[in-house]
């Protein structure tokens, strides 16, 4: 059990929140294993299929930073649902700096 | 996990053509015809009849994407490990175990082909090898190995070439050979291992076709068996070598090694899975390169732009899916769609046909690398069991498609287009031998 804080928005709009999240923890793992709606995580966290697609609170994301040209490519093939706040959940790691951050999980790609 | 089967959703049914209504009644992914080209019956079942239960195969089929989708994110009421185990070699399976248990060192049930919870520990185990950070490491030695083996072909000076048997084929199998430490100079052995394993999937077949396979597949157990024991004494850096030595982890945190059992099934699917889809992927494209005439245009106008080649190897695999259909096995009575599926039977994901459904991409035969929704093709399936190999598929098929427009132009068919032969299967759709000519650049 760890300490930190993460607040979840699921895909139905309900807030969820957590404030036991372990150092090292994805946003990916934390939503799957607590069947937060909208968090698949397909690909099991190798930032492969854009399943666990979220968008971070905006007072976040100086801290969040950019995604890297791996990941990019992937929110590219969700084009129609990305943002410029889009990170894949798998690829944000918890740490101190992020405690207490708050993200909305994205709505899967139509057309 | 969902398990809402969506018992009350059902979606509009289309009005058919005579044409149509006749391949509903009369076609089936038995015939070879209609296995190599299946799109005309996949589009009269999407229309007119979404879960079109196939009589001459026994399986039901699932056509549209939203069918598809819901389907494969219940992994309990669809079983993997029923939809792939119990209809193997079917009506045949009791000769063939009984010939592997002889022959090939044992019968080895397909660990990662099961359900979760056991799945799931089993996935984890195999993740980590293949996430994309881990493969955009390996680009530079994929780059060098399709390098290598395109400039040999070209080295030959007479312009022509056989793009599957010379190219597509050998190689995925050099790499996924590099990467699970077996030997190189086996990719005839290889890709008839291959052809085997996957003509196993729910196929029909006669028992002289099904012990030809299992001799093929008891070959192949064995050379792994072989290659895992040499790896247990002495451990090198590949994937045998993990597995041998690997250990999975349960939900209460214990850890308990793989079974002898499981980590044969496990380099054998990896072997199989890591290089046939991919090389069908990579024949494909050479397909559309020499038959649509503007498609080598579009690839050379995105080779040195990153995010388009990526789009366009995405907008390849959802317009020409490698794995047109793979097996689920309904555990209860189960409605989907209106459509009452019973306990027990053997359903088919039609990727195929998903890739196609104009709800969810439009004008489905264009090649459009604009499309925003790219990523929800259906070519890797989806839900736990999306196929775990997708980064290195992704990034084979991407490094042969730069270096095929580097050392070749003018590509053409060397043969009529009519006379193109597929593998008699119905889990891929997949180019058996494709001659063209070109010019070296």
């Amino acid at each position: 059990m760890g300490t930190l804080k993460v607040t979840m928005i699921d895909v139905n709009g309900e807030t969820r929140t957590f404030d036991n999240v372990e150092e090292g923890t994805s946003l990916m793992e934390l939503g799957k294993s607590n069947g937060v709606a909208g968090i698949m995580g397909d690909c099991g966290g190798g930032c492969a299929c854009a399943t666990c697609h979220v968008y971070v609170d905006p007072r976040w994301w100086d801290k969040v930073g950019e995604p890297d040209d791996i990941e990019f490519a992937m929110l590219d093939m969700v084009a129609d649902v990305m943002k410029d706040t889009s990170r894949l959940g798998c690829q944000i790691k918890m740490r101190d700096e992020l405690d207490g951050i708050e993200v909305t999980v994205a709505p899967a790609s139509t057309y | 996990m969902a398990t809402q089967t969506t018992e009350d959703r059902v979606s509009e049914r289309l009005p058919l053509s005579p044409e149509e209504e006749r391949l509903l009644k009369e076609g089936t992914l038995t015939d070879r015809a209609v296995q190599a080209h299946p799109r005309d019956y996949f589009r009269a079942m999407r229309h007119g009849d979404p879960i079109h239960y196939d009589e001459k195969l026994g399986s039901w089929l699932v056509t549209r994407h939203e069918d598809i989708s819901a389907v494969q994110s219940d992994p309990i009421t669809f079983s993997v490990h029923h939809g792939y185990h119990d209809f193997q070699a079917r009506g045949l399976q009791a000769e063939f175990r009984a010939f592997l248990q002889e022959h090939g060192g044992g019968y080895f049930p397909d660990a990662i082909m099961s359900d979760p919870p056991y799945h799931t520990r089993i996935r984890k185990l195999m993740e980590n090898a293949f996430t994309a950070h881990r493969v955009k490491e390996l680009e530079p030695r994929i780059t060098q190995v399709v390098h290598d083996l395109i400039a040999e072909v070209v080295a030959r000076g007479d312009g022509k070439c056989d793009a599957v048997k010379d190219i597509a084929i050998p190689l995925t199998i050099r790499i996924i050979v590099e990467q699970l430490g077996l030997d190189h100079g086996m990719e005839e052995q290889i890709s008839r291992w291959s052809v085997a394993v996957t003509a196993q999937i729910s196929a029909m077949q006669s028992r002289e076709t099904m012990l030809e396979n299992a001799r093929q597949i008891a070959d192949l157990q064995n050379y792994l068996i072989a290659k895992m024991k040499e790896k247990e004494a002495n451990p090198t850096e590949d994937m045998i070598s993990d597995l041998v030595h690997a250990e999975v982890t349960n939900a209460d945190g214990t850890k308990e090694k793989l079974t002898f059992e499981e980590a044969v099934s496990l380099c054998r699917a990896t072997l199989i899975a890591g290089n046939d889809t991919t090389a069908t992927a990579i024949g494909n494209l050479f397909y559309v390169l020499t038959t649509r005439p503007e498609m080598a245009g579009v690839l050379e106008s995105v080779i040195d732009d990153d995010r388009q080649l990526n789009r366009f190897v995405e907008e390849h695999l959802r317009n020409e899916p490698p794995v047109r259909a793979l097996s689920r096995s309904a555990t209860k009575d189960v409605v989907v769609n209106g459509t009452k599926i019973p306990k027990g039977a053997h359903m088919l994901l039609v990727y195929g046909s998903g890739n196609d459904d104009e709800t969810v991409f439009p004008d489905p035969r264009a090649f459009d690398l604009t499309r925003p929704n790219l990523g929800r093709h259906v070519a890797f399936g989806g839900g736990p069991h999306r196929c775990i190999g997708l980064a290195l598929a992704r990034m084979e098929v991407k490094v042969a498609a730069r270096e095929i427009v580097k050392q070749m132009k003018n590509m053409k068919l060397a043969i009529p287009e009519s006379e193109i032969t597929y593998t008699p299967t119905v889990a891929t759709r997949t180019i058996e031998s494709l001659p063209i000519t070109y010019e070296p650049r």
